[in-house]
């Protein structure tokens, strides 16, 4: 593929460079870059990291019959079989930790969804803005080499921004789940190791996970279509890998396979809705808010400050009391920043949690909550860097991929060090 | 466990004598009586990663007869080195014996280096005892490649040899050996036995029922001069919990199945059960080598990140069994099998989540096991060998974790709710060999999630449901395994019939279990023959055929 450069938006031209390219699918693919960077394949073979999260995929589900690709790189490269996703288990905190390699108290970052109190409502953390700690992305950067990001949700698209040397808008995204099938991403993903040869690539592959966001008819249909997800994404993983060694890359490339977090479903029968049992309450009724994160919710007293220490108390006995909820906590005990409000609710396995209204969620596949915790997590590729076949016992965690990173390109550590561990 | 129809039936059977091969035989003289200090072998225990516990029994005059509480008090020395010929002697020590505790010695040796084999032997006079091997737990933030472990359980003297431990004791790979439970059987000569006859292999020391200390002491000297049983203890570290027949059968908070009125107050036997057990097994009670201090047996051990172990007791604390008139109970949430404190001990080892692997000590089965209807030419079997109630069709076993679902329900929620993964039960007590998945929802499943799975391993000579239906093996038993099979789709392996041991080897990237069957009970030279292995991949909580023995 021969890359092309042009200036699909017009807008945006005087700030940034644009790359189109052929993707497999027939379609084009738009690449974006940071102005004055050559949008030029690098030769060499320095070391390429490719993170490849398998968004919502569970670690019992890489399996040689299911997804032969992923199970086989797991095999050939180091496994961690004991890989948990960190609070709250939702997509968007978890890259974050990823590419940060510290927790929500330190970037800011610690659900999908919060309730901004300068704004007054409750909304996406989906800014540039809202990741208040510098990435491996910006750090590499900085140290000369070039990044990019493919990131197959709106959402993730919107938190890292500019972040990245080459970005990659996700396109065509499907309606509703606001996610660009792996299809697509991965034809993207190609494209840019092809036309600009990025040091890391940060991809994200929605399509695992968005199947149980996207299927609101139950769990009648749930399995066949999780399945034939699983064997899509392993596909177009297959597909990336075999590229890598078409091309002459795969000796030079380090690949850290993980998910975000994994899944969990539920029936419409167990479903928990706190808003009527705070309402219910004299002291909370009107001054609580809530941030759905599908299995956590987020709660945030709204009323008097002097009261708060009181509501606190108040909203965990009245939560903690309600039929498919878990457990409460304080956000400082899960390293959750401000952000995330006076109290964090966790539902039982099997349940969500759907506020204001039990109407107000009707998808059947979450996560959030402690049973999303496992995740697949392995360290693959042809580079000498990987060690190959070992199976190691340490509990690897969503924010140890930056230190990983930071390890593989002799980054020094950020400022306040990592909260993360090097996986090498 | 229930056998009350065995019980009955060997009750009224004169107490005929089994010699190898099978041939009826006058009864062999017991072993007990031969002579030596150390005559009933020497053991270790609970290795942690820093200690072992050292334990034998000294004979130090003609009349220091177990139970008899004669004898005078004397010193027993002990050595631990790295080297069988104690050139490199790294710990050493003597300790004091006498009647008041049956002349048995426990000494925690302290000191040693994680993941190290140590030889250990006692001296009492100027004798030497055989020399034990033993082995320290890896260091806690270690990572072993592998780790090997024995699964047995259900040895009852009468009704056969111990091959099971020959044939272990002889492999030489083992880190460890689990016991989990039924290590002695209370039974008199001749109540329960080989077979459908209740033929005697060998007959128990007292010849009565045990009830008193001196009947429980003596039991435990009696099963301890096995050579088999010996071979083992000099061998490999054992951790062992207790069953119900360490004190009497079908045991719980109370009383006990097998415990009559006229057999004296329920507590007091209970008391001395576990008093001879203190005595006479490689264990810590309360943590500590010490006698009299506490009889909690369920605990905690470390074997690195690799894997950890949470030995329970699912007697002392549960209640009693329902009635076969009120099955319906079994899910009363006041009735418990673990006891309140025990279930969060438990919970709060497995959601550590510092190791990969979270094995449970588990004596008896927490899979659900919904029984089909069954002729009624094996329904009587089935129910007297797995405590059914009535043999005519009843659904669950009530002395298993069946009996007590809300503790199972609140333990499975715990494990799905907190995400704990890689659990693995570890459990003896059925007479059978089993491996299941462990369902969140029996119901459903496999559409609904698992989590954990449970190994089963078979008795090491108990009767099992060929004994008792007089079936050569691997007949009548094959239709009963399929219908239980077909009704509980997480069960994927059963065994009914065979005799044997497991062997558990553990990795990073999987467990498997095998399971090794062993011929005739009733001959000393029993074989042992490999007969399945089932894996489990970390992360998975799914069971799949093993194509061979784990290397």
């Amino acid at each position: 593929m021969t890359p092309t450069t042009g200036m699909p938006h017009g807008g945006a031209a005087s700030r940034r460079t644009f790359l189109r390219a052929a993707g497999a699918l027939g379609g084009v693919v738009v690449l974006s870059a940071a102005a004055g960077v050559p949008l030029a394949a690098a030769a060499g073979a320095r070391t390429r990291v490719y993170v490849l999260v398998t968004d919502g995929c569970r670690p019992d589900e890489v399996t040689a019959d299911l997804t032969p690709n992923l199970y086989a790189l797991r095999r050939a490269g180091t496994w961690y079989p004991n890989a948990r996703s960190l609070p709250v288990m939702e997509t968007i905190p978890n890259h974050v930790m990823m590419m940060t390699g510290v927790r929500p108290d330190r970037s800011g970052v610690p659900a999908n969804a919060v309730f901004d109190r300068l704004e007054g409502a409750v909304r996406d953390l989906d800014r540039a803005t809202d990741l208040r700690f510098p990435t491996v992305i910006e750090r590499l950067n900085a140290a000369g080499y070039r990044t990019g990001t493919v990131l197959s949700k709106k959402y993730l698209h919107g938190i890292f921004g500019t972040r990245a040397t080459y970005r990659w808008e996700p396109a065509p995204l499907v309606p509703v789940t606001n996610h660009a099938p792996d299809a697509f991403t991965t034809d993207a993903l190609i494209s840019m190791v092809d036309s600009v040869d990025p040091d890391l690539v940060f991809t994200n592959l929605g399509d695992i996970d968005r199947v149980g966001h996207s299927d609101l008819t139950g769990s009648t249909t749930l399995e066949v279509a999780r399945t034939a997800a699983l064997a899509s994404t392993d596909q177009q993983v297959g597909r990336f890998v075999q590229h890598l060694k078409d091309t002459g890359r795969w000796e030079a490339s380090v690949l850290v396979v993980l998910a975000d977090h994994s899944m969990d479903w539920s029936v419409p029968t167990r479903v928990v809705s706190l808003a009527p049992a705070l309402d219910a309450d004299p002291l909370l009724t009107g001054r609580v808010q809530i941030a759905q994160n599908g299995g956590a919710d987020l709660l945030y007293w709204t009323g008097n400050a002097a009261d708060r220490p009181a509501a606190v108390t108040r909203i965990r006995g009245v939560v903690g009391g309600v039929t498919g909820v878990l457990s409460t906590h304080l956000p400082t005990d899960l390293r959750l920043g401000p952000e995330a409000g006076d109290v964090v609710a966790y539902c039982k396995a099997g349940w969500r949690f759907s506020d204001p209204a039990v109407w107000s969620n009707p998808i059947p596949g979450n996560h959030g909550h402690p049973v999303t915790e496992p995740i697949p997590f392995f360290l693959a590729g042809g580079s000498r860097r990987v060690a190959f076949g070992e199976v190691r016992t340490d509990v690897a965690h969503t924010v140890d991929v930056g230190p990983t990173v930071g390890e593989l390109f002799g980054l020094p550590a950020p400022s306040g060090g990592y909260d993360g561990t090097s996986r090498l | 466990m229930i056998e009350r129809r065995t019980f009955l039936a060997g009750s009224a059977a004169a107490a005929a004598v089994l010699g190898p091969g099978g041939a009826l035989a006058q009864p062999a003289a017991a072993t007990s009586t031969s002579a030596g200090a150390f005559r009933h072998g020497i053991a270790s225990g609970d290795p942690l990663p820093d200690a072992v516990l050292l334990w034998t029994r000294v004979t130090p005059t003609a009349d220091s007869l177990p139970g008899s509480g004669c004898g005078p008090r004397v010193a027993v020395g002990w050595q631990v080195a790295t080297d069988p010929g104690f050139r490199l002697v790294v710990a050493h020590g003597s300790t004091v014996t006498g009647p008041e505790r049956d002349h048995t010695v426990k000494v925690d040796a302290k000191g040693l280096t994680p993941a190290t084999a140590y030889y250990y032997r006692f001296t009492f006079d100027r004798t030497t005892s055989p020399v034990g091997r033993t082995r320290t737990a890896p260091a806690p933030t270690s990572s072993p490649d592998r780790l090997r472990f024995a699964l047995v359980s259900c040895s009852n003297w009468e009704a056969g040899y111990f091959s099971a431990y020959r044939h272990l004791a002889a492999r030489g790979d083992l880190d460890a050996v689990l016991h989990m439970g039924d290590y002695v059987y209370e039974y008199g000569t001749g109540q329960y036995a080989y077979g459908q006859s209740n033929a005697v292999v060998r007959p128990h020391e007292p010849a009565h029922e045990m009830v008193t200390l001196a009947d429980y002491r003596q039991r435990h000297a009696q099963y301890k001069t096995d050579p088999d049983l010996q071979a083992l203890h000099a061998a490999v570290p054992w951790i062992t919990t207790w069953d119900d027949h360490e004190t009497a059968n079908d045991a719980w908070s109370g009383g006990a199945e097998n415990h009559q009125p006229d057999e004296g107050d329920w507590a007091t036997r209970k008391a001395v059960a576990r008093t001879a057990y203190d005595e006479w097994m490689p264990v810590r009670l309360s943590g500590t080598s010490a006698l009299g201090d506490g009889v909690q047996v369920y605990r905690h051990l470390q074997f690195g990140r690799l894997a950890d172990l949470t030995m329970l007791d699912l007697r002392s604390y549960r209640s009693q069994q329902v009635a076969t008139t009120d099955l319906g109970s079994a899910g009363d949430s006041a009735r418990t099998i673990t006891g309140a404190a025990q279930l969060q001990f438990l919970k709060d080892r497995l959601a550590d989540n510092d190791a990969v692997w979270k094995l449970v000590g588990n004596p008896v089965m927490i899979s659900p096991v919904l029984f089909p209807p069954l002729d009624q030419y094996v329904a009587g079997p089935v129910a007297d060998m797995t405590g059914v109630l009535p043999p005519d069709g009843v659904a669950y076993n009530v002395d298993q974790w069946d009996g007590y679902t809300a503790d199972r329900r609140e333990l499975v929620d715990f494990l799905a709710d907190r995400g704990v993964t890689n659990t693995l039960f570890l459990t003896g007590d059925i007479h059978s060999a089993w491996a299941c998945e462990l369902p969140v929802d029996p119901g459903t499943y496999p559409l609904s999630r698992t989590v954990g799975v449970e190994l089963v391993a078979t008795s090491v000579t108990s009767n099992n449901l060929d004994d008792l239906t007089g079936s050569p093996p691997r007949t009548t038993s094959l239709a009963v395994e399929d219908a239980i099979k077909a009704s509980n789709r997480h069960v994927k392996y059963l065994d009914f019939d065979s005799h044997g041991y497991s062997v558990l080897t553990i990795t990073p990237r999987e467990i498997q279990m095998d399971w090794y069957v062993t011929s005739d009970r009733a001959d000393q030279a029993a074989t042992s023959t490999w007969s399945t292995g089932w894996r489990v991949a970390a992360g998975s909580s799914k069971l799949t055929a093993a194509t061979g023995e784990a290397r």
